[in-house]
């Protein structure tokens, strides 16, 4: 247990890492546990623990960004789910024709990859409506 | 989801709260125990596990205390985390059973 008020500003500094809504909510709770962690006279965070914080934070912004990319895709889903079929079966079609033509080559493999992701995303946004 | 094998640090976070509410730290030093000293959560690992086993409902904020002038929030299991703690167990077990089974005719050779 440490009560130092540089290491304190030094984890408070590291949380700012955080997304806002997170930092709001369980700033205070997250510090408490960091110092209470921390043996008495430490002013410096380990390495370790400045890691651990900095992939924490960074797996939560991405976890935060990919909800909102999902719900914006749920919500609207009557004009992104015919929208990302018609473009992943063009994009097949594409690559057919091109390749049919032999006109294709090394990128070709982007076009495949793309049309995949198109699909993949319809049908997830069409599995999130049967749930619901 | 439901079927896929549960992370450690998530299955020892739920027992660490299967016996009664517990705060960060008191979670930490549960699991230290439990696992005889061979887990060390840190907070950030910590935390981003709280807060993806909130979302998902297996657990919930008890309540909060202020001790030292220091925030304390205090986690428990709900009725759906209990569920799942248990079925992760047993499967567990079930593992655990056969590999101590076909190793023992080894072990007595």
């Amino acid at each position: 247990m440490s009560d130092d008020p540089d290491l304190e500003r030094r984890f408070r500094r590291l949380l700012a890492c955080y997304p806002a809504a997170f930092r709001r909510e369980h700033e205070q709770e997250i510090l408490s546990v960091l110092m209470a962690g921390a043996e008495e006279g430490r002013r410096w965070p380990r390495l370790a623990e400045v890691a651990d914080l900095l992939r924490s934070a960074t797996s939560m912004r991405l976890r935060t960004r990919l909800r909102t990319s999902w719900a914006w895709e749920y919500r609207h889903r009557r004009v992104t789910v015919p929208v990302r079929v018609i473009s992943g079966i063009w994009l097949v079609a594409l690559t057919v024709i091109l390749y049919g033509y032999g006109l294709g080559g090394w990128w070709g493999v982007l076009l495949v990859p793309a049309a995949a992701a198109h699909f993949y995303v319809a049908y997830r946004s069409l599995r999130h409506r049967a749930q619901s | 989801m439901g079927t896929r094998a549960m992370q450690e640090a998530t299955f020892l976070i739920l027992t660490a709260l299967a016996g009664s509410s517990q705060h960060g730290y008191g979670i930490i030093t549960d699991i230290e125990q439990i696992s005889d000293r061979r887990v060390r959560l840190r907070a950030g690992t910590l935390y981003t596990a709280l807060e993806r086993l909130r979302t998902d409902g297996l657990i919930a904020v008890d309540r909060e205390e202020i001790v030292d002038s220091r925030l304390r929030r205090y986690y428990r299991l709900t009725p759906t985390g209990a569920e799942r703690l248990a079925a992760e167990a047993a499967r567990l077990q079930a593992n655990a059973v056969v590999a101590m089974s076909r190793l023992d005719p080894v072990g007595a050779r």
